[in-house]
């Protein structure tokens, strides 16, 4: 009897951390969902033209009050470039996570993965030789060629995945050879451009918000609409594998079918965001670890805390790029690296425990 | 700003003491010793017979100190020329088809497939490069091997500080031609139609001169505006005719990224574009196609487009007719004193009531180049 009960007791006990967990993790999320929204509020309102806050709200909720002048700055050149911020961020964030996760890495993202060099390389041969891997897509082949060459560069990775024997780490090499091979290659294109060529390559090397169009929004939405419920109804079985390859198998995840149908819709997120918005390092890789401090390593926390972090680094990043001097646009590949890596190694100074366990 | 004046100061002081100091040397020997735009000094042994061009758009500061065939020197060059100004490139041709024909591609003078062999194969006695690239040839060895070679290199420059070194440059290659007196009768006429506008401009107030938004190769990608010039090449040009240059007002440097919400904030008073027929090489762009073979009909539609692109069309200048496009080469070429005059007339239309740039272009093709004018040049949106 006393013993029923003492089990009772410690399953309350449990039932109550674990539902206290659950509320936290929620309360986090929200507090980042409402510290974005924040932001992007700040993105929206701020820029070389004089608008004042209310205003600018009133014109967000009532478009037929703009005048054409506040209907170009705010509904045409502001919002696109502030939500492209949140979706481009959240879906880098997303990409970074689950390829640390599925590599079991914490150096994996789609950066250092090669995945935006090859999208590099291919803006490069359609911004210097004018060649479009598929013809007849008009004035946006730049980020079709982007788009090509980053999901051929993650199908490598995804053959080399079937590869017997080939492991997590072997991938990150191969990951690694493919960065320095299109980063050699890029080096060889804007080695003979002209200078028109190479100030358009550096810029969309670099990474830059300036070219938000709404329909590119758009498409970076309905991306992230299927990929991401998708990856948060997988999170048990990919919060398994981060235990280990083992006991993720153990527990009945068929671990190499859940790799390469994660690494396929990574992909998807990662070589769109790079080819609208160029390369842009940092986000990716940091966001999940920043999240990982945060909320530890369940997916059911860490991935949207990951979308959330990675959207909100970008955010800022617009926000920053604005100030610096009002008039010109900075590419903001090298904000984020800037602003972003000492506020990193200060999270990771002031974390007592390992992050990546 | 004002280093880059004193250098230029200081080169043309260095090339006019050179020129002095060796002219008597030179008329019995055939050495030739001149100080080039980057301040280096080049002896060559003997006058060059053979000379490579680092760029084929050195043309433009070549054929009009020749009489004759501007060729018969120069043994080939850099494609950018039949690239981005086709029209020209056809006009050489049109006048000179064999000598076109020969000449060898060198490529890309800083790029891997620069072949200093086939540069040695060619006999070359002398190759010529932009100042913009001292940099990029020092860093690569260029200049070195080139040195080691026996072959001699001088830099000369029509675009990073264009207008202060259009003239040392021009002298420098009347040397290098044995052209000074064409040179000499150039420059004459080169600082006669800068005079019509800086004597002019010199007497306009501060306030008095216009906002101005340049658009460098507007219409060269279509999702993004707007890349801009500092205080240099396009950006001064517009000081020289008058204007307030307004990327010169946010940033120091060569090229600026502009934002298209800055401008419709800065509310400019006139903005223009460049273009030129990349249209060959780039089928994708969207800019006027100026040229020689500038379709004023075409134009006119492609302007409009520019001016129609959201953001721009509710720009005061768009408004106010006061959106124009000009041809781009002018930005590489000692005939920048044209688009200044056109410059000119479009910020300050009565005080340059009487000038006309028509006419000396006219004047600069009867006199100087080897073709007959044709096409557009300089556009402005009819509203």
């Amino acid at each position: 009897m006393s013993d029923s009960s003492l089990v009772s007791g410690e399953a309350l006990s449990l039932v109550r951390a674990y539902k206290l967990r659950n509320v936290r993790r929620a309360a986090l999320i929200g507090i980042a969902f409402l510290l974005l929204a924040a932001l992007v509020v700040i993105d929206v309102t701020t820029g070389p033209a004089n608008l004042s806050i209310w205003r600018t709200i009133e014109v967000i909720f009532d478009r037929s009050l703009a005048t054409p002048k506040e209907d170009v700055i705010i509904w045409q050149l502001r919002m696109p470039v502030a939500i492209m911020a949140i979706a481009v961020g959240a879906m880098l964030g997303v990409a970074g996570a689950e390829m640390q996760t599925i590599l079991n890495n914490p150096l994996a993202d789609p950066f250092t993965l090669g995945l935006s060099s090859a999208a590099g390389f291919g803006a490069a041969l359609a911004i210097v030789l004018g060649w479009s891997v598929i013809p007849g897509v008009g004035g946006l082949f730049v980020s079709v060629n982007a788009f090509v060459f980053a999901m051929l560069t993650s199908c490598a990775l995804f053959l080399f995945t079937r590869l017997r024997g080939v492991s997590p780490e072997a991938m990150i090499l191969v990951g690694i050879a493919m960065l320095f091979t299109f980063n050699a290659l890029l080096a060889f294109l804007q080695y003979g451009a002209s200078e028109i060529q190479l100030a358009q390559l550096i810029f969309w090397q670099l990474g830059s918000l300036a070219r938000a169009t709404w329909p590119k929004v758009g498409v970076c939405f309905v991306i992230l609409a299927l990929i991401l419920p998708w990856f948060m109804y997988r999170s048990w079985a990919l919060t398994a594998l981060r235990m280990g390859e083992d006991k993720a198998a153990a527990l009945g995840v068929n671990v190499g079918l859940l790799r390469i149908s994660v690494l396929a819709g990574v992909s998807l997120l990662s070589a769109v965001a790079v080819s609208f918005v160029g390369a842009i390092a940092f986000v990716g890789l940091v966001g999940p670890h920043i999240a990982r401090m945060i909320v530890g390593e369940d997916q059911r926390g860490f991935l949207p805390l990951s979308a959330l972090c990675g959207a909100l680094i970008l955010s800022g990043t617009s926000i920053a790029s604005k100030a610096i001097t009002p008039g010109i646009v900075y590419p903001i590949g090298m904000i984020t690296s800037l602003i972003g890596i000492p506020f990193f190694i200060l999270l990771i100074l002031s974390q007592r425990k390992r992050h990546w366990q | 700003m004002s280093f880059f004046k004193r250098v230029g100061a200081l080169t043309c002081a260095l090339v006019a003491g050179t020129l002095l100091t060796t002219q008597s040397t030179t008329a019995h020997a055939e050495a030739l010793t001149f100080t080039d735009i980057a301040g280096r000094e080049v002896t060559l042994p003997e006058m060059p017979d053979k000379i490579i061009l680092g760029e084929g758009r050195m043309m433009y500061g070549i054929a009009p100190l020749i009489e004759g065939n501007p060729f018969k020197k120069i043994v080939g060059w850099k494609s950018d020329l039949v690239q981005y100004d086709p029209d020209a490139f056809r006009k050489y041709q049109g006048a000179f088809p064999e000598e076109t024909a020969r000449m060898i591609d060198f490529g890309n003078p800083y790029a891997g497939d620069f072949s200093i062999e086939a540069v040695l194969e060619a006999d070359t006695d002398l190759v010529l490069l932009d100042v913009g690239n001292l940099f990029k040839a020092e860093e690569t060895g260029l200049v070195e091997k080139l040195g080691n070679a026996g072959v001699q290199v001088a830099f000369i420059d029509f675009r990073r500080n264009a207008t202060e070194n259009a003239v040392p440059s021009m002298l420098i290659l009347g040397r290098i031609f044995g052209e000074e007196k064409r040179a000499a009768e150039f420059i004459d006429f080169y600082i006669a139609q800068m005079r019509k506008v800086t004597n002019i401009v010199d007497t306009i107030p501060a306030e008095d001169r216009p906002l101005v938004v340049v658009e460098n190769a507007a219409g060269w990608q279509d999702d993004f505006c707007c890349w801009s010039f500092g205080p240099y090449n396009y950006g001064r040009f517009v000081e020289l005719a008058g204007g307030k240059n307004y990327a010169s007002t946010l940033a120091n440097a060569y090229s600026v990224d502009l934002s298209l919400e800055g401008i419709i904030e800065a509310d400019p008073d006139v903005v223009f574009g460049t273009g030129a027929n990349w249209k060959e090489a780039r089928p994708e762009v969207t800019s006027t196609l100026l040229g020689y073979e500038g379709d004023p009909e075409v134009n006119a539609e492609r302007l409009a487009a520019l001016a129609a692109r959201p953001g721009f069309a509710d720009l005061r200048a768009v408004k106010d007719g006061r959106f124009h496009s000009i041809y781009h080469q002018f930005y590489n070429s000692p005939y920048h004193f044209i688009a200044i005059q056109v410059l000119a007339k479009w910020l300050h239309p009565d005080d340059f009531e009487d000038l006309d740039p028509e006419a000396t272009f006219q004047e600069l093709h009867d006199r100087f180049l080897p073709y007959e004018t044709s096409g557009q040049f300089w556009i402005t949106l009819n509203r």
